[in-house]
């Protein structure tokens, strides 16, 4: 099944979404760090079937248009929220992958009005793991998990967004002090953590499940970093399980 | 003999033992308290590579280290109980503690212990003896291999009493090449009257820990009896009878038989594993009327009736420390880490082994208990599908009870019960949890004896 495509103009930047609308409540896919929606489009199509699913490029990724200025934590989230508001949904489940998951949380500290529920796929960034070159050698490790078919969309998301950008959010995603802000997300909470995933240790996503004060984790065993690309009904489950609890 | 050499590694009471002794010298136990961290990454791998083998081979493997460690048959009657007590003592750092415990081995005991920061000196210690031939559904054959060195080593060694124990469930590979000889303490031995002389000042207190579990067994002779399976998966009935379990996994197995042949049980005796022999009971008491110390008895019906209470005091603990009290750590027969239990501010609870009677007693504890935000769980892997063993969702589905974060700690859950790698990736997982506090002071005993007395499961009277 085609995915709707939408254009968002927000603050003069026009915004690109694929949408799968389904029945349930919407859920906002944002994605990691230099990539793109495109990696979170098999969950999609799968959380689609049950739920309004929605993948958004942020401003300077993907198909959106590229602003200027280099991105910063701040100017995403603030338009991830001003397009929640653009596109008409009213208080919606962010779903964080990677480095998205610091924008989610960003969005649900500073736009709480914004958020109903929150999903962290694979929280970054662990702080004992807060160096450059730490970080090289955990995406290292990871990669031989992942699989071989999302490397050509990772290329193209890298063309795309092009090698400053690609670095600078990289950058952005290491400087942010995610652990900070997770005290302060009042919504409900779903951390998942793919069991072989090199980038996010294990003690560090209890740690972040701990530090939400309605936290909950689920460890999908076997799967890596990107475990909406690699098991997207596996996770389409989890999200299902999770969204009817908080609505019960 | 060497003591050390005698006595099983890999075994219940000296497992505590050891996790007890290395927390009284402030250490935790990598490597359940056989190596130094620094080799747990390599031996993580290499187990976990086990844990990949085909599974004939990871079978022989884990039955030729069973083999490994014991005892040749002829060597039996130079072990000597004094040297054994003697090895025991040797663990403890030499001091002056305010309590100290005897008695049945038990888990929950260990963090109780280690808590009050008191030793424990078990009555009872396994010695594994190697014998060739013997199919492992066939006790009798045991029992006739290996009867003239129980003798022999009774000879040598009037003040132990020999439980020759045959458990062709769970212990399946262990005794192909090998049979348990756990031997309890019916007199108090000098080395354990010595220690507990120059730690416990007048006025202190020592713990008899007395486990009420007796199982079907048959006399052998003088001091000697014959034990039918063990406690676990399978019933007394099972092991004496039969029935579809059994019948369905000696067919599993490719065994020649459907039910077991134990020789005629003649009476129930002290379990040989986690049973209190009370005859030694009488030595303990004068000895502590000898030196004035208040001599206290804790007594309970099963292992497992004193790991709900010992939760619950570590629980109220933390919470009197300011602490969330929001963990609960639940271990597995030797996987014990009463280091990481303070550190990570986790109320302990014990399991025996990973069956489903134990699966029950969690379950009921979680049912009774105010909701745990985190659960951690770690599982004895004993290389057998064994008759009665918990499947891992069942396990899984008690860790959905967490409020926030329920994981396995250290199980590979794939390749459990042939996860042969949890021996070093238990620790290593726990320890490498965020948000930890500062180790607390001991607990005063009058404050944990206060608690315990309370407790309907469990008995303690002092004197």
């Amino acid at each position: 099944m085609p995915l709707e495509q939408l254009v968002h103009t927000v603050s003069g930047t026009a915004i690109m979404s694929r949408r799968r609308h389904g029945p349930g409540p919407a859920v906002v896919c944002v994605h990691g760090a230099g990539v793109s929606g495109r990696e979170m489009l098999p969950f999609v199509r799968e959380l689609g079937a049950t739920h309004d699913a929605w993948a958004v490029d942020l401003p300077g990724f993907g198909r959106s248009e590229k602003p200027s200025a280099p991105p910063t934590l701040a100017g995403l989230s603030d338009a991830v929220a001003a397009w929640l508001e653009e596109s008409g949904l009213e208080r919606a489940c962010l779903l964080g992958g990677s480095f998205g998951c610091q924008v989610a949380v960003d969005v649900a500290v500073r736009h709480p009005d914004r958020v109903a529920a929150l999903v962290l796929v694979g929280p970054t960034v662990d702080p004992l793991g807060r160096s450059p070159v730490r970080l090289v050698a955990q995406w290292l490790r990871n990669s031989v998990h992942e699989s071989p078919r999302m490397a050509p969309l990772n290329v193209a998301d890298y063309l795309d967004a092009g090698p400053r950008r690609v670095l600078a959010s990289f950058g952005v995603s290491m400087r942010d002090r995610v652990e900070d802000k997770l005290p302060y997300v009042a919504v409900p909470a779903l951390v998942v953590r793919g069991g072989r995933d090199g980038m996010v240790p294990q003690a560090w996503a209890e740690e972040v499940t701990r530090l939400l004060p309605r936290g909950r984790l689920v460890v999908m065993e076997g799967l890596p970093h990107m475990v909406p690309y690699r098991d997207p009904r596996g996770l389409a489950r989890e999200v299902t399980a999770f969204l009817g609890e908080v609505a019960a | 003999m060497r003591p050390g050499k005698a006595v099983a590694s890999f075994d219940s009471a000296t497992g505590m033992l050891r996790a007890l002794a290395r927390f009284l010298h402030d250490r935790d136990v990598p490597l359940i308290g056989q190596g130094p961290a620094a080799m747990e990454p390599a031996m993580s791998a290499l187990l976990g590579a086990a844990s990949r083998l085909p599974r004939a081979l990871q079978e022989k493997a884990y039955a030729a280290s069973g083999w490994a460690e014991a005892v040749p048959l002829r060597r039996v009657p130079e072990i000597r109980s004094e040297e054994l007590a003697r090895w025991v003592t040797g663990h403890y750092p030499r001091r002056r503690y305010p309590v100290a415990f005897v008695g049945s081995s038990n888990g929950a005991l260990v963090h109780l212990a280690a808590a009050v920061s008191a030793p424990w000196l078990p009555q009872t210690l396994l010695l594994p003896v190697r014998r060739h031939g013997v199919h492992p559904d066939d006790p009798r054959g045991d029992l006739d291999t290996t009867r003239q060195a129980g003798r022999a080593l009774l000879d040598a060694n009037p003040d132990l009493v020999l439980h020759h124990m045959h458990d062709a469930n769970q212990d399946r590979l262990m005794i192909a090449g090998m049979t348990y000889f756990r031997v309890k303490w019916r007199r108090l031995p000098q080395a354990y009257a010595r220690f507990l002389e120059e730690s416990l000042e007048p006025g202190a207190t020592l713990v008899v820990v007395e486990c009420g579990l007796r199982w079907p067994s048959t006399r052998v002779g003088p001091r000697h009896v014959f034990q039918h399976g063990a406690l676990g998966g399978a019933t007394p009935e099972e092991y004496a009878h039969g029935g579809p379990r059994v019948a369905d996994y000696l067919r599993r197995y490719g065994s020649p038989r459907r039910a077991w042949d134990y020789p005629p049980a003649d009476g129930e005796r002290p379990e040989a594993e986690w049973g209190f022999e009370p005859e030694l009971l009488g030595e303990l008491e004068k000895l502590a009327e000898r030196n004035g110390w208040r001599l206290a008895r804790l007594r309970f019906g099963e292992p497992e009736d004193l790991s709900p209470a010992v939760a619950d005091l570590h629980r109220s603990w933390h919470e009197r420390r300011g602490l969330p009290a929001d963990r609960l750590l639940v271990e597995c027969f030797l996987l014990l880490e009463p280091w990481w239990a303070l550190r990570s501010g986790s109320a302990p609870f014990w399991t025996v082994f990973n069956t489903e009677a134990s699966h029950a007693r969690l379950r009921s504890y979680l049912d009774a208990a105010d909701p745990y935000d985190e659960i951690r769980l770690t599982l004895f892997s004993h290389g057998v599908d064994s008759v009665g063993l918990a499947p891992i969702d069942a396990w899984r589905e008690l860790l959905a009870r967490a409020r926030k974060v329920g994981v396995f700690t250290g199980v590979d859950t794939r390749a459990y019960p042939r996860d042969f790698a949890v021996l070093a990736r238990a620790h290593r997982q726990l320890a490498r949890i965020r948000t930890t506090y500062p180790m607390p002071l001991p607990l005063e005993w009058a404050r944990a004896e206060e608690f315990l007395g309370k407790r309907e499961e469990l008995e303690l009277r002092t004197r």
